[in-house]
């Protein structure tokens, strides 16, 4: 093996003083959580308006028409997404280290992690190209056009399993863990996420009414508990954060 | 689930002052769950009063005896749960473990019931999709059916938690008849708009 | 500890990335670049005389591009070795890393889809085609939040000897911004931003080569340390230690 070369050896003062703040990492990987969310909103609602969704019982021509009136606002919206999505893998880590700090086996740590890699596909990023493919190309074929709206429709509000996975092992974790990193009521309120996927699943079967993907229960009623969710964790991560000891030991 | 802030009960004493039953958390839960409920329960109103004749008619193929019948053993499940609770803070425990395996044992009787319900329905070619009745039929009993379900996890955290000294606390059980409770008032609308109603 | 898992997992990265490099060359669609300005004909036409050789390096991407993901836990291993206040940008990075190496597989398939039935509407296969470019050049989150991780923790490694020198944060971050501009291939047909396109391809692909190659050579150096160390440490006990608590 060749010879090891030592790293340099850095002294203290070589670095500015805001690395040296208590627990910087947790810090900088919390803002990137509310920038992002926000983000979200002007992708999702202001450029792309995949939420709230366009109705599934429209003609193929309407559908058409939809992607040639939005076309440059889908490509740009989520060519900012293609960059963006990246930073939810940061938050989803977070979570996952305040639920090691959990009195609990990091299994669940880990399974957060997983099921929402899983989320972030098919819930988010691959319904985007679908949309992307169709604002690309308004000229294809309409049958291929209806396909591509439904692909992305579908996909983004019946996205189903990887959540109730994720909000499962967090309400469980929280549950059961003794050190109340987070309060038991946002265990609660994962429950409520899980059943707001449940509600979710007509999608597959509905083109109108209350459980279609834009329907007032599949869709609306979900993602205002979602925002709820959302506001909740933000929150409850800052303070978990705040109070955590920097001389904490968490398990490995 | 955690602890309430008042006072606990000690072997044998009772509660020596008044406070709200069970921890916050569960308030929290059920009363976010109410209202989640009560948007279901505005558009299903919203939906049939758009569409009267249909939903007049397509209420007819409810059985109205199985409706009453489940009622009535919900009921009973939470006079078995709330005796549960006076049994706890009374120092009763081995009646309060009794209690708990009753209330679960008529939530298990009313799954039945509404498995057994589901399959005749689906047997007279009445399934999810028929129309938007019986959507919204299957879909709120199938919600709620998930949050029996789920009641019955925390019945049986509750009698795990009792039969172990070590683990006795009367807002637990408390809080497990909190919820069961709210199961409860959740059956009981659902039973009055879809049933009853007309 | 033994080490070896990780010294198989980091020459897992020339052994597959010589051969990733070789259908790379061999795809007919890489050199040059696919324009997303073909029609459906023209495109159903590449997929029907190049039918083989499209299936053969696919295939062959399909099997080997996902060996890079060893390398790539390899980096959380050693991201949790520095000395930081936890371990939440590991775990980031973890999280980033599966997500993109699960965004080339998925391309990977439209590819081969495209190819299978020649016969296919052309329509259609233009519509797989576009699928596969789009979701290969522009989803650059994934890795740029990966290196952008890796940057911050080795920025803040206190450790007297870091496990990673301190350029490999600016090198990482470079590669980042290199990379970021490809997201745009979702917006043109043509120009340097399109899937085709100098930045969007040719820099993106190349920042990425690059930084696989560079991270090749100090992961080994790392690794090299940390069985220093080892030795050290198990020859006298009592003498200084790793820095592993998280403070």
């Amino acid at each position: 093996m060749s010879a090891v070369s030592a790293a340099p050896v850095v002294t203290e003062n070589a670095r500015p003083a805001w690395t040296r703040r208590p627990k910087i990492d947790q810090w900088i990987c919390w803002w990137t959580i509310p920038i992002f969310y926000n983000l979200f909103g002007l992708i999702f609602v202001v450029l792309t308006r995949v939420m709230p969704p366009p109705r599934p019982d429209i003609t193929p021509e309407q559908i058409v028409a939809f992607f040639e009136t939005h076309s440059l606002t889908i490509r740009i919206g989520f060519a900012m997404l293609m960059f963006f999505i990246g930073f939810a893998s940061v938050a989803n880590g977070l979570i996952a280290l305040q639920i090691k700090r959990m009195s609990v086996s990091p299994a669940f740590a880990y399974a957060y992690i997983g099921a929402l890699v899983v989320g972030g596909l098919p819930g988010c990023l691959l319904p985007a190209f679908a949309f992307v493919a169709g604002a690309f190309r308004p000229d294809r074929d309409p049958q291929i056009m209806v396909m591509l709206y439904d692909w992305c429709l579908l996909s983004f509000v019946g996205s189903l399993g990887c959540f109730c996975t994720q909000n499962m092992v967090l309400a469980l974790a929280i549950f059961l863990d003794k050190n109340d990193i987070l309060p038991k009521w946002l265990a609660y309120m994962s429950i409520w996420m899980i059943v707001t996927e449940l509600l979710a699943s007509p999608v597959f079967i509905f083109k109108s009414g209350p459980l279609a993907w834009n329907g007032s229960i599949s869709f609306y009623v979900g993602t205002a508990v979602f925002v709820v969710w959302e506001f909740a964790i933000i929150r409850l991560l800052y303070v978990a954060i705040k109070n955590q000891s920097p001389a904490e030991q968490i398990q490995d | 689930m955690a602890n309430t802030q008042t006072a606990e009960v000690n072997a044998g004493g009772t509660t020596t002052r008044a406070h709200l039953p069970s921890n916050k958390d569960m308030w929290v839960f059920v009363l976010g769950d109410l209202v989640i409920f009560s948007s279901y329960f505005i558009i299903f109103e919203i939906y049939r009063h758009q569409q009267r004749q249909l939903f007049l008619s397509a209420q007819q193929h409810l059985s109205l005896n199985i409706g009453v019948v489940n009622t009535l053993v919900l009921l009973a499940s939470s006079w078995f749960v709330a005796q549960s609770v006076q049994r706890t803070r009374a120092g009763e425990y081995e009646r309060a473990m009794r209690l708990t395996v009753g209330g679960g044992l008529c939530g298990v009787v009313f799954i039945l019931l509404k498995a057994y319900e589901w399959s005749t329905k689906i047997g007279h070619g009445l399934t999810f999709g028929s129309n938007d009745f019986f959507m919204f039929y299957y879909m709120l009993t199938g919600v709620h059916l998930f949050h029996v379900a789920l009641g019955l996890v925390f019945l049986g955290v509750v009698f795990f938690e009792l039969r172990n000294p070590k683990l006795r606390r009367v807002s637990m059980v408390e809080t497990g008849a909190t919820y069961w409770h709210m199961v409860d008032l959740l059956w009981v609308v659902i039973f009055a708009l879809m049933y009853v109603m007309r | 500890m033994d080490l070896r898992p990780q010294w198989i997992s980091l020459w897992l990265v020339p052994f597959f990335g010589a051969i990733l490099l070789f259908v790379f060359v061999a795809f007919p669609g890489f050199l040059p670049p696919m324009s997303p300005e073909m029609t459906a004909e023209q495109v159903a036409d590449f997929y029907a005389k190049n039918t083989t050789m499209i299936r053969f390096s696919m295939i062959v991407f399909n099997l080997c591009a996902i060996m890079m993901i060893p390398f790539f836990m390899v980096i959380v291993v050693q991201i949790k070795r520095m000395s930081l206040p936890s371990h939440v940008l590991a775990y980031s990075y973890l999280a980033a890393a599966a997500t993109g190496a699960t965004l080339f597989a998925i391309a990977d398939i439209f590819w081969l889809i495209a190819a299978y039935r020649p016969g296919r509407d052309p329509q259609l296969i233009l519509l797989l085609n576009d699928m596969a470019w789009l979701i290969f050049i522009a989803p650059v989150g994934a890795f740029v939040v990966q290196n952008l991780c890796l940057a911050l923790a080795v920025y803040l490694d206190t450790r007297p000897q870091p496990i990673f020198p301190r350029w490999v944060a600016y090198f990482s971050v470079l590669t980042a911004v290199a990379m970021t501009p490809a997201a745009c291939a979702v917006i043109f047909k043509s120009g340097p931003l399109a899937w085709d396109g100098a930045i969007s391809f040719w820099l993106r692909i190349g920042a990425f080569a690059l930084n696989i190659a560079v991270m090749f050579f100090v992961v080994r150096a790392a690794i090299s340390r940390q069985a220093a160390e080892q030795a050290v440490k198990t020859e006298s006990p009592a003498t200084v230690t790793d820095a592993k608590v998280t403070r």
